[in-house]
């Protein structure tokens, strides 16, 4: 007779089910006896009353399931083991999905006439061609794939327009439909307000933020973030407003993206104006006035579009705790940074995030550098230098270019943190990091030896080093948002509650002489 | 209400290209997921890419797809009917008596490789044309024989095809459209002239079967005036557990109880009867050359439809591998090189014994059966080295790069779906996956024989090359 | 109970019917159920057939965010509509002879309808394991309905926390038994009423001996919180027809698999003893 026993961690079964495995467990041939049981002090008392008691299961606890086998020989107790298994995933089969394998979009979607939208993340070479595939079969589109071109952007979005589909894309990283967060977006609420944006972190921030002040999201449509450039025309964003226009379960849009092209801009204003819903606009370095004389609610940051759109779907304003800026934390780092550190420097891996904190040093700064700078005389020389002012959107082309996101790999921003941090003309450093689906699963864990060893290093040259660390995310992501928030806080990193805070904070801890 | 609006308020369905990891993150949230196995047309080759997007044009594909509807339509009516037996140099055109036929698309004597070659030698003998095989071989090299393609012919041929004058053909008609296919006799066994074999063995056998087997065929299909309807027997036998090109146990049972009581009506003896019932019976093989001539059959009547691009012929003559489209009328070959079989050997043989893969077989998978109703035969899952998924996920594999499915022909283990018809060359370049074909294995060596049965598929170059020619032929 | 905590966890369990919530804070399950399960301590039942569907996994997170409960971003419950059940037990009748003759009824039927296998001794008992169980499981709880009818509260103690763990199912028959004698230990006006301080001692030492699913339940009952339908059951007992009772005998014996069963006979046991302390039987 051998005995022979496995511990199943923390596994629990109803109880009919266990008695039905435990019934069939016993009748495999060769099988004396089988017992599937809770591994519970007193159960072992019996086991061990009838000298069925071995080790592995001497130290399994009390929620640990035990399956013991006693058969006569080690090899009948192995394919006893083997088929309890079996019978355990039994169980589990009515879930798997079926395994028919597809190979192009128009099988697939012949055959599951349900599908109802495409996720398109080839190289960008090919994923025009899959997409107008998708869009034939009446598929909607989020077409995650960047480097296409913009005619072939045009004729997708136009084919998408006639046909009355979404086209997301190509280059967007963020979509919500019907709670569904699809590619880069975090687990929010469902709720009323939609959201049309050109801007993935723009859209993540805003979307992070409305869960936060307790509103939800009915849908957010991305666009990719050429849309509301003259020649595609804004043909997804206006689609896309008329469409929350028309959803019964969205009460207030929102509208994100850099600043139109004048002629877009136009046509988005025109039907803001004919709009029955309020709709919130954060053109990151907009117009408010033109805005404001459209009918739209105008917003300058993040934040701020969020908590208007909470406000227009009907919350309470005394019960939304706006989390002003920390003005005595500002006075204090003040007095930490000697006058030779004068400079910020944003390191990001989300693009708005990094436009935002970027547009609010420029209201008090002229020497603002940035890779993604719009007026030519402050790009950047040398992107791999920084000067003055610096924010660098490591999103950006020129650092992606056969390399992960950096919200995947932060190697790249961690190098350059290195450089930063050793700068004595440098004030603060301000890092976002971004959570929800697709990201790193542990953003600041990553960075934070670096961080930690910087610190260090600063303190031992008589330096203050200030970091700001902004977590995107919500406390229903994947990743623990609670838990990066207390690894910066440990690492002694000010850790700011939105990406407009980040932004404004940096800015005001390196005023001087006001 | 737009169908932005609809989408809002269904459970969203997504299909996902690319990136698995969004897969996994959808399926967290509960959504329905699809992940497509997709790789880059064309291999990513933008010249292939653009003949696609060529081919993809909203105008020319609906000439396509018209053409295409059109092509399988003849497939799936074509009525294929055993009608008799006769010497080939009494019924296929353009046949002499100094005319080889041979598998695969057009090949030269040097070019030849053992297996074809060995059969070759073996069948100038059979025919008296030398007195043995050195100069058999002398006579073949010195351009006296006519080498042509059987599929040039009305002809198809397993394994090496080598089909000379006074070989006994199956006589085929399409009762629907009214061509004409042939094919010769299997010589059972694996030491035969189709696969390279050429001894005197295998030389009194193809005597006897000139002689006997073939006349008393003959002599009986011509008491039957019916004939056989070759696509009912088909579907028979696929519902039998057959696929019709490595297993053919039922296929043949059937065939031969189908042709008994002609054979015993005719007046050979009945020591000659019993000969052929027991030379049917020493293989199951018998029927895999039926088969064959009922798909070229029916192929024929799809090939020359202007603007098609349904595969016609997959064929391969040990050295190339060549496909015909049925859009670009008439003997124009796709070739690539041939490919080796992976499969169970016979005892003793080692994969580096094999020869390239050989034969106009294919033309049993061109049609939808062999390796495309691999689901049929769970009893030969050995072949594709697996399991009973794998068979039935080659079936629902090659769903992807046809046009449709036969209703006359069905695979019960797939609820009854019908075969996988009309391969699709646009669709094959779209989704880099290969027809698959179930084939044997012949000695590389001229003479042997053959040593094991396995998978193979076509080289992509030739379904590179017709996809090409297509973008630029259909305007 | 929900209402007034922020409670913030992550998901412990899941089955068909029922998820648990494992709360940080306070460091018990809570559950919430599908329409079918009837109401009980720390459960929140919501209007739909069937859990499986939504595809919660384990350590997903669970938020309470103003009035609503969310489960990761697959479930949202506005908990501003539940209506609040609470626990409460009858009171023990002060003429028993309903209650008398409900027991013996409540005995015969459990006698040949109850699953057999936990408390229940399963006459056919195929191994010597399971053999070796239930002789275990009826020494014990003789040992100690021996010592509860002579008030000898501590030597109780020792046989109570022998059962607990004890047995078969994702709830041990041994646990199971003890709800139900707990539930009767707590009705007041009983006999035992006086002894209830004797559960929580109990409970005190099952932490460790348990899984955790069980222990909430035990801990539960040890104060007198169970499930809808075992308070029905007691009514029925006490106050009810044979008509009422059977039909509630019978849903508190479809609970689990032979759980329902267990809890049934820990009633009896209960409801045994205090009727003889009380001198009416």
């Amino acid at each position: 007779m051998t005995v022979q026993a496995i511990v199943k961690p923390n596994t629990y079964f109803d109880s009919v089910s266990l008695m039905s495995l435990s019934t069939k467990a016993n009748q495999i041939e060769g099988v004396e006896q089988a017992i599937i049981a809770m591994a519970t002090e007193m159960n072992k008392e019996v086991m061990k009353n009838v000298g069925l008691l071995t080790s592995v299961v001497e130290e399994a606890k009390s929620s640990d399931l035990v399956i013991v086998v006693n058969a006569a020989t080690e090899e009948l107790c192995e394919n006893a083991f083997i088929m309890i298994d079996e019978l355990f995933t039994k169980k589990n089969t009515s879930t798997s999905k079926s395994k028919v394998k597809y190979s192009t979009i128009s099988s697939a979607a012949e055959s599951i006439p349900d599908a109802n939208l495409a996720v398109i993340a080839v190289n960008g070479a090919y994923a025009p061609r899959e997409a107008r595939k998708a869009l034939e079969n009446n598929l909607h589109v989020m077409m995650f794939s960047d480097n296409v071109s913009i005619e072939d952007e045009i004729e997708l979005k136009k084919l998408a327009h006639e046909k009355g589909l979404l086209m997301m894309g190509p280059d967007c990283g963020t979509a919500i439909i019907g709670n569904v967060a699809l590619c880069f977006a975090n687990a929010v609420r469902k709720g009323s307000i939609g959201i049309v944006g050109a801007s993935g972190t723009g859209s993540q921030e805003v979307s992070v933020r409305i869960h936060e002040f307790g509103g939800g999201i009915s849908q957010m449509i991305g666009t990719g973030g050429r849309d509301l450039k003259e020649e595609v025309g804004g043909i997804m964003m206006l689609d896309g407003i008329k469409a929350l226009e028309e959803d019964e379960a969205t009460k207030v849009i929102v509208l994100i993206s850099k600043p139109p092209a004048p002629s877009v801009e136009e046509k988005v204003l025109a039907i803001i104006k004919q709009c029955t819903k309020p709709v919130v606009v954060w053109f990151v370095g907009g117009n408010e006035e033109k805005v404001k004389q459209a009918g739209g609610h105008f917003a300058k940051m993040s934040k701020e579009a969020a908590l208007k759109a909470v406000l227009l779907a009907g919350a309470d304003e005394s019960k939304i705790n706006k989390r002003a800026l920390n003005i005595p934390l500002i006075e204090e780092v003040r007095t930490k940074l000697t006058p030779e550190q004068k400079y910020i420097r944003g390191l990001f891996s989300g693009g708005t995030l990094c436009d935002e904190a970027m547009h609010a040093a420029m209201e008090k700064f002229d020497n603002v550098y940035s890779n993604i700078q719009r007026d030519p005389n402050y790009r950047l020389n040398d992107k791999n230098v920084s000067q003055e002012h610096t924010f660098i959107d490591f999103g950006d082309d020129e650092f992606t270019q056969g390399k992960p996101h950096p919200m995947i790999d932060p190697s790249t921003r961690m190098a350059r943190f290195i450089e930063e941090a050793k700068d004595p003309s440098v004030g603060v450093i301000v890092m976002d990091f971004v959570l929800g689906y697709g990201a790193h699963e542990d953003p600041v864990g990553a960075i934070l030896p670096v961080i930690m060893e910087a610190k260090q290093n600063a303190e031992d040259e008589g330096r203050h080093l200030e970091i700001i660390g902004y977590v995107l995310g919500t406390e229903l992501d994947p990743q623990s948002l609670e838990e990066q928030v207390e690894k910066l806080l440990a690492a002694g990193v000010t850790h700011a509650s939105s990406s407009q805070n980040a932004g404004l904070l940096a800015r005001e801890f390196v005023v001087k002489g006001e | 209400m737009s169908k932005i609006n609809d989408l809002f308020n269904q459970k969203l369905n997504v299909i996902n290209v690319g990136i698995e990891s969004f897969k996994d993150d959808l399926l967290a949230q509960n959504a329905e997921v699809t992940h497509l196995e997709w790789t880059p047309p064309g291999r990513g080759n933008p010249e292939l890419i653009a003949a696609l997007d060529i081919l993809e044009d909203s105008a020319v594909m609906k000439k396509i797809e018209a053409a295409n509807k059109e092509a399988v339509e003849r497939i799936i009516n074509s009525k294929p009917v055993l009608i008799g037996f006769e010497k080939a140099i009494d019924c296929v055109p353009g046949m002499t008596k100094t005319t080889i036929l041979h598998a695969g698309p057009p090949i030269t004597w040097d070019k030849m490789n053992g297996p074809m070659r060995g059969a070759i030698t073996g069948a100038i003998v059979f025919e008296n044309l030398a007195k043995d095989l050195e100069e058999a071989e002398k006579l073949a090299a010195s351009g006296e024989i006519t080498f042509s393609p059987c599929h040039e012919h009305n002809c198809v041929g397993s394994m090496a095809g080598v089909t000379s004058a006074s070989m006994y053909m199956h006589i085929v008609e399409n009762k629907t459209y009214g061509n004409i296919a042939f094919t010769n006799l299997s010589e059972q066994l694996s030491k035969i002239l189709r696969m390279g074999a050429n001894d005197q063995s295998v030389i009194d056998r193809l005597n006897w079967m000139r002689d006997v087997f073939g006349p008393i065929l003959s002599a009986a299909m011509k008491l039957n005036p019916n004939g056989i309807d070759l696509r009912l027997m088909l579907a028979q036998a696929l519902h039998m557990g057959d696929e019709c090109h490595n297993r053919n146990v039922a296929g043949t049972t059937l065939l031969i109880q189908a042709l008994t009581p002609y054979i015993l009506q005719t007046d050979f003896t009945i020591d000659q009867k019993r000969e052929v019932f027991e030379f049917v019976a020493s293989s199951d093989y018998f029927s895999g050359p039926t088969w064959m001539a009922l798909a070229k059959c029916a192929l024929d009547a799809a090939h020359g439809i202007e603007n098609s691009t349904i595969v016609t012929t997959m064929a391969r003559n040990g050295t190339e591998f060549g496909i015909r489209v049925s859009g670009l009328a008439g003997n124009t070959w796709f070739t690539g090189p041939a490919q080796k079989v992976i499969g169970p050997m016979f005892a003793g043989y080692k994969p580096e014994d094999s020869g390239l893969d050989i034969g106009d077989s294919a033309i049993t998978e061109t049609y939808g059966i062999g390796g495309f109703a691999m689901a049929t035969a769970p009893a030969i899952v050995a072949l594709v080295g697996g399991t009973i998924e794998d068979a039935i996920g080659y079936s629902t594999k090659m769903k992807e790069i046809t046009t449709t499915e036969n209703p006359n022909v069905t695979i019960p283990l797939l609820n009854f779906m019908g075969i996988p018809t009309g391969i699709d060359v646009r669709k094959v370049i779209q989704t880099g996956i290969m027809p698959i074909i179930n084939t044997a294995i012949a000695h590389k060596e001229a003479g042997i024989g053959m040593i094991g049965a396995g998978i193979t598929h076509p080289p992509v170059e030739s379904f590179e090359k017709a996809l090409l020619a297509l973008s630029e032929n259909i305007k | 109970m929900i209402n007034n905590s922020s409670l913030v966890g992550y998901v412990h369990s899941t089955f068909k019917r029922t998820i648990n919530i494992h709360c940080v804070e306070d460091g018990e399950l809570y559950t919430i159920a599908s329409r079918q399960i009837d109401n009980g301590p720390n459960t929140l039942v919501i209007h739909s057939d069937s859990l499986e569907e939504l595809n919660i996994d384990l350590n997903d997170p669970v938020v309470v965010k103003n009035t609503e409960l969310l489960i990761s971003n697959k479930l949202t419950i506005p908990i501003d509509r539940t209506k609040l059940w609470e626990s409460i037990l009858p009171e023990f009748p002060t003429n028993a002879e309903k209650a008398k003759k409900n027991l013996m009824r409540m005995k015969e039927y459990i006698d040949f309808h109850g699953k057999a296998g936990g408390m229940k001794k399963n006459i056919a008992a195929q191994s010597l394991y399971g053999t070796e169980m239930s002789k275990m499981l009826e020494e014990r709880t003789r040992l100690l309905l021996h010592e509860l009818l002579k008030i000898r509260m501590a030597n109780g103690l020792h046989h109570a926390v022998s059962l607990i763990g004890l047995g078969p199912g994702l709830t041990p028959s041994g646990d199971d038994f003890l709800v139900g004698l707990f539930t009767m230990m707590n009705v007041r006006e009983s006999p035992l009423y006086s002894h209830q301080s004797f559960c929580t001692e109990v409970v005190e030492k099952a932490k460790t001996l348990t899984n955790e699913i069980s222990y909430m339940a035990l801990k539960k009952a040890s104060v007198g919180k169970v499930r809808e339908s075992i308070i029905q059951l007691v009514n029925s007992v006490f106050y009810g027809e044979e008509r009422d009772l059977n039909p509630s005998l019978n849903k508190v014996l479809n609970i689990g698999s032979s759980s329902g069963t267990d809890i049934a006979l820990g009633l009896v046991c209960g409801l045994e003893a205090n009727l003889k302390i009380g001198g009416q039987l």
